[in-house]
């Protein structure tokens, strides 16, 4: 069976390469662009894995990892940020890996082997 | 009146500027901090353990296996570090500029397995836990050669730097001694060599004949706010024993610290309506490592611990000069916190 992924990402074109990256790879994969619709979907949907970026407008990834862990602590997480320096907020360890965005997509799918198969 | 003071072991001058402010409240309306939401979910929690790194060190209760609950104080690695270990550095040149892959170690000390209770709210054994686990770790990492330094610092509040109101110290130990403290070392060694005796013991001697600044002493230390301090209410806690380093502590010792710093901190929270702090221990570099710069390091160097509470920001002055404009004397801040 399809494991299945979460991608919450702000940025269309992102949102949209992960997509189809991810599929490509063997994954079902759900995409949405806020953290209230991720939210919505994890209290509804039993997700394998949850990837979300942290700066987004309305609430942030570290406020969306937060409450998933309220709800199910069992979903592995992977914040997927162009920033570093969330790294100094322990919230961040919620998370069960930290990637920087980068051109390659190759860290994360790497991470995403690890922690689902 | 202003007054500039300088700080005999830094040589930093600071403002001491007096008079505008009559009362520690005075300083309520400057503290920006917003108080935490309840967070829904805190890694440091007990019953949390799956969410941090593997535990090196614990207090924990008999029959209570390694990373499951049951603690009263764990120890676990940075899960994202900054640093990572690792053999020892190599220096790398680039024309003026040098460069060193980026080893060392972090860990977090989370003091206590419940979400709410802060340091001061702590038992006195189970301060000392917290106190005994600094000593414990400095040792356990000062056996890696590469690590010339080991800082203990604790954030707390927002405004102090702290991300996770959950209450827990740091550690970051590096292959290179950080600036503010090698300064302190050299002038330690300086004023060794100008008055012949460690420059903290002649201070603790003095801060206790003058009595000004002088918070409270006990048979084994002395807690004073300096004579130039660069923030209000900043204070210190000198141990009486003379020595370079904290992993030094006797067990009589470990516990008259665990009483000094829960008064310290309950009056910081009495007189300045719980304010955000950061503390940190100052002692002498790694002491299993050759020191030939400083010949008289064990004479003239003397751990002790300085308090900050977050009551005014640093700005463009204080970054681009080094001064600090401290708006409440030394001596009115130890008669706030002598009552």
């Amino acid at each position: 069976m399809k494991k299945k992924l979460l991608i919450v990402e702000d940025e269309k074109n992102l949102c949209v390469l992960y997509k189809e990256e991810l599929t490509k790879e063997g994954y079902k994969v759900t995409a949405v662009m806020d953290a209230d619709a991720a939210l919505e979907l994890v209290k509804k949907h039993k997700f394998d894995l949850i990837i979300t970026d942290i700066r987004m407008p309305v609430k942030n990834g570290i406020d969306l990892i937060t409450q998933i862990m309220a709800l199910r602590k069992d979903i592995p997480i992977i914040i997927n940020t162009a920033y570093q320096s969330y790294k100094h907020d322990f919230m961040t360890w919620a998370a069960d890996a930290y990637v920087v965005k980068s051109a390659s997509l190759d860290e994360l799918k790497s991470k995403i082997k690890e922690l689902v198969g | 009146m202003s007054e500039l003071r300088k700080d005999i072991i830094s040589g930093r001058w600071v403002i001491l500027a007096a008079g505008r402010s009559k009362r520690p409240d005075d300083f309520r309306p400057a503290l920006l901090e917003k108080k935490e939401a309840p967070a829904g979910f805190c890694p440091f929690c007990e019953g949390n353990e799956s969410k941090t790194p593997p535990e090196v060190f614990s207090l924990r209760k008999k029959g209570t296996g390694k990373d499951k609950p049951g603690w009263w104080v764990r120890v676990v690695p940075n899960k994202f570090p900054a640093l990572n270990r690792g053999t020892p550095p190599v220096r790398h040149d680039e024309g003026i500029f040098q460069w060193m892959d980026g080893v060392g170690v972090h860990e977090v000390i989370i003091e206590t397995p419940g979400h709410n209770k802060e340091l001061s709210d702590l038992p006195l054994y189970h301060l000392q836990y917290v106190l005994d686990t600094y000593k414990d770790r400095i040792i356990s990492i000062e056996k890696e050669f590469q690590y010339k330094y080991v800082h203990v610092f604790k954030n707390k509040g927002k405004d102090a730097g702290a991300s996770l109101s959950h209450s827990h110290s740091q550690i970051v130990a590096t292959p290179i001694i950080p600036k503010g403290v090698n300064e302190e070392l050299y002038g330690c060694e300086r004023l060794h060599r100008q008055f012949g005796e460690c420059i903290f013991c002649r201070i603790i001697h003095d801060e206790t004949r003058i009595g000004d600044r002088l918070v409270l002493r006990n048979d084994h230390f002395c807690v004073a706010t300096p004579f130039a301090p660069r923030f209000p209410f900043e204070m210190r806690i000198y141990p009486l024993r003379h020595s370079p380093w904290y992993t030094t502590l006797n067990k009589i010792e470990l516990e008259a610290l665990a009483k000094t710093l829960k008064i310290v901190l309950e009056k910081l929270k009495n007189v300045l309506s719980d304010p955000p702090f950061n503390y940190f221990i100052h002692q002498a570099p790694n002491p299993n490592l050759p020191h030939e710069a400083w010949v008289n390091l064990e004479k003239s160097f003397h751990w002790h611990l300085e308090i900050i509470p977050v009551l005014t920001r640093v700005a463009g002055f204080e970054w681009g000069t080094g001064f600090h404009i401290n708006p409440v004397t030394p001596e009115t801040a130890a008669t706030f916190l002598r009552a």
